[in-house]
């Protein structure tokens, strides 16, 4: 956090050095000239998917699409906890409705249309994060934060138990054998296909997210994590802000759920609960909160690595993970991402810089 | 008639128990202002002291009297390590606390593998009263978290140490001038904290077993206990406690077990919605 708030400071530090002397921010621009890592990251990490499915074996491909979902989920959460500094522990709230959502419609209406199984995924996550957020931070005071990181925990905690209970809905074993996903009379099964179709919705997600977050809007909800008195003051109603990325993120979550339920065939309690909520938590604040790329990183390295390790070491690996997530807590806040992304790119800037827009002038 | 004051017995136990499990929690978040997601850790842990006395062949109640010193001693070595880095930020507190709660769980887990493990109790029997006859053991609970909800009201509001632990929580910068050691006031609160969920785990090991997830089944219903009963003093988690624990014993008694457990979250979450200062407003004892 105190890094975050440095970076601001030296931000500000380096627009007075522009405006006042002009000679000063030579060195600035020197540094601003080895801006562009995250773009090369992004690449990298496009490249190294999109030729995946060659280099692995189809059941690791299958492991892979798993991954790219997961990496969908966990950037609902980014966009949530890492732009707009809301806690939601509950995360998975939308995308195990999303899941049961769509598993029920294969299972009781026969649709497995991808025309209307995303779409409705999305609308399901959607709804019940207007309902929730809107009952969460909308309102006459503004809620704590713990309230909402407690309020969004306990929905999700509320939610699982509520599956285990309802017959309808399965109880403890969820509700099996989803058919696979359609488009006319062709039928998605697991392997490379589901695999690029996923991998696209990912790419496509991930570039509207990105370009929401380099927006007027995104920078508002950068200035909410900051200092939220702030943006209140400048004249932005912070709450309509968290609530409508609070619904973006859940969109995505259910968009997440759905592809997740029919690429599984099965959806079962936990997808509400506490332990995928969680398991979400730790991708993102491992990989880098507040960068999109750190939660699909996040995402990559800790189901790779539980998949590399559960055969010998299923035992070990919860707690190996406890103490790497205490250990990025403690040291690196802003979590593995920040070894090669330096601060000034982290946040970003608003419109032109200073320099061409004097170039520009005359 | 008997049944009703059987029921009553089970609403009361259970509620007790939960104000048991709270009391730590609440005693936490309220002084020191950080919400300790490994609290249902330290349950597991006090549950988990009492089995290896029993295992090893000591009594029972040996096991439970170590137990929060157990407890208590491990929670004050983890607050001067890593606890002491959150207290700036509690949301950060939140996740390095989870993480630290996840690593003991696993522990414990890893140590005693997946089974649901026995602890007889140290009262067995029952008491007959009349035609109704109930459990000494969960009789027992009850007048302990009695004994220790005055003890520790005692503790906090009659004693010099309880003078600097609210003296703390008022206003820390003012208590570092008058001379109080606060680092040493947030361990000490902080240990004590986790000795009083020690504690409740070691009572509630008979009633319930000892499995690896014991501590996760009480943290949310916990958390939402002490928001609604109010952050900021003794009394408020302590209501809190015992009318959502109240309330979830003995809802199942008038409608499907389902919708009543989901229902009492539903209820907390609404009530502290409208009333976020909860049922006590305040600081203080």
């Amino acid at each position: 956090m105190s890094g975050a708030r440095e970076a601001v400071a030296r931000i500000s530090e380096d627009v007075v050095t522009g405006e006042g002397a002009p000679a000063a921010s030579a060195p600035a621009r020197q540094a601003s000239a080895g801006w562009k890592v995250l773009p090369i990251v992004e690449g990298l990490v496009l490249l190294i998917a999109l030729v995946l499915p060659w280099v692995l074996q189809d059941y690791l491909t299958v492991f892979a699409t798993r991954v790219v979902i997961l990496a969908l989920f966990a950037l609902s959460f980014d966009l949530v906890w890492g732009y707009a500094g809301i806690m939601s522990f509950g995360q998975a709230l939308f995308f195990g409705a999303a899941g049961y959502g769509v598993a029920l419609m294969a299972r009781d209406l026969n649709v497995t249309s991808i025309l209307l199984i995303l779409p409705a995924g999305a609308l399901i996550g959607l709804t019940a994060a207007l309902l929730l957020g809107g009952f969460l931070l909308l309102g006459r005071y503004p809620s704590s934060v713990i309230f909402v990181s407690l309020g969004t925990l306990t929905g999700s905690y509320a939610a699982d138990r509520l599956a285990r209970g309802w017959y309808y809905l399965g109880g403890q074993n969820g509700i099996p054998s989803i058919p696979p996903l359609t488009l006319g009379s062709y039928e998605f099964e697991e392997g490379p296909v589901y695999y690029y179709m996923v991998l696209a919705i990912l790419v496509v997600v991930y570039l509207l997210c990105r370009f929401l977050v380099r927006s007027q809007f995104g920078l508002a909800l950068a200035g909410l994590r900051e200092n939220e008195q702030r943006i209140a003051f400048f004249g932005y109603k912070a709450q309509h802000l968290k609530a409508i990325i609070f619904a973006v993120g859940g969109t995505i979550a259910g968009l997440a759920g759905s592809l997740y339920a029919f690429h599984e065939g099965f959806v079962w309690p936990n997808m509400l609960g506490v332990v995928f909520s969680t398991q979400v938590v730790l991708y993102v604040l491992f990989g880098g909160s507040g960068t999109l790329i750190g939660a699909v990183i996040g995402t990559v390295i800790i189901e790779g690595v539980s998949f590399w390790l559960s055969d010998n070491y299923r035992d070990v690996w919860p707690i190996i993970l406890g103490v790497l997530l205490l250990l990025v807590i403690m040291f690196r806040p802003l979590g593995l991402i920040s070894f090669v992304l330096g601060e000034r790119e982290r946040v970003g800037r608003f419109g032109k810089a200073p320099k061409e827009a004097g170039n520009a002038a005359p | 008639m008997a049944s009703t004051f059987a029921a009553v017995f089970e609403i009361v136990s259970f509620g007790a128990i939960i104000v048991l499990v709270v009391l730590g929690l609440g005693i936490i978040a309220s002084m020191m202002g950080i919400f300790n997601f490994a609290q249902g850790e330290f349950v597991l842990l006090g549950a988990y002291v009492t089995y290896l006395a029993y295992a090893h062949g000591a009594p029972v109640w040996a096991g439970m009297i170590a137990a929060p010193f157990v407890v208590g001693a491990i929670g004050f070595v983890l607050e001067a390590l890593i606890i002491r880095r959150f207290y700036a930020a509690p949301i950060v507190a939140m996740l390095g606390t989870y993480a630290l709660g996840l690593i003991i769980r696993e522990s414990v887990r890893g140590l005693i593998g997946g089974f649901y493990l026995t602890v007889p109790e140290p009262i067995g029997g029952s008491i007959d009263l009349g035609s109704v006859h109930i459990s000494a053991w969960r009789f027992t609970i009850i007048v302990i978290t009695l004994l220790v909800m005055g003890a520790c009201y005692l503790l906090l509001a009659r004693t010099s140490f309880g003078l600097r632990v609210r003296a703390t929580l008022e206003n820390p910068a003012l208590a570092r001038a008058s001379g109080i050691s606060t680092p040493l006031i947030y361990g000490a609160t902080f240990a004590f904290g986790a000795a009083l969920a020690g504690l409740a785990g070691a009572l509630i090991v008979p009633v319930f077993s000892l499995f690896a997830d014991l501590g996760i089944r009480f943290l949310i219903q916990g958390f939402v206990a002490v928001m609604v009963g109010g952050v900021g003093s003794f009394i408020g988690p302590v209501a809190g406690a015992g009318l959502i624990g109240t309330l979830s014993a003995a809802l199942p008694w008038v409608m499907s077990p389902v919708v009543a457990d989901v229902l009492v979250f539903v209820l907390a979450i609404a009530f502290i919605k409208f009333r976020p200062q909860g049922l006590i407003a305040g600081k203080g004892v």
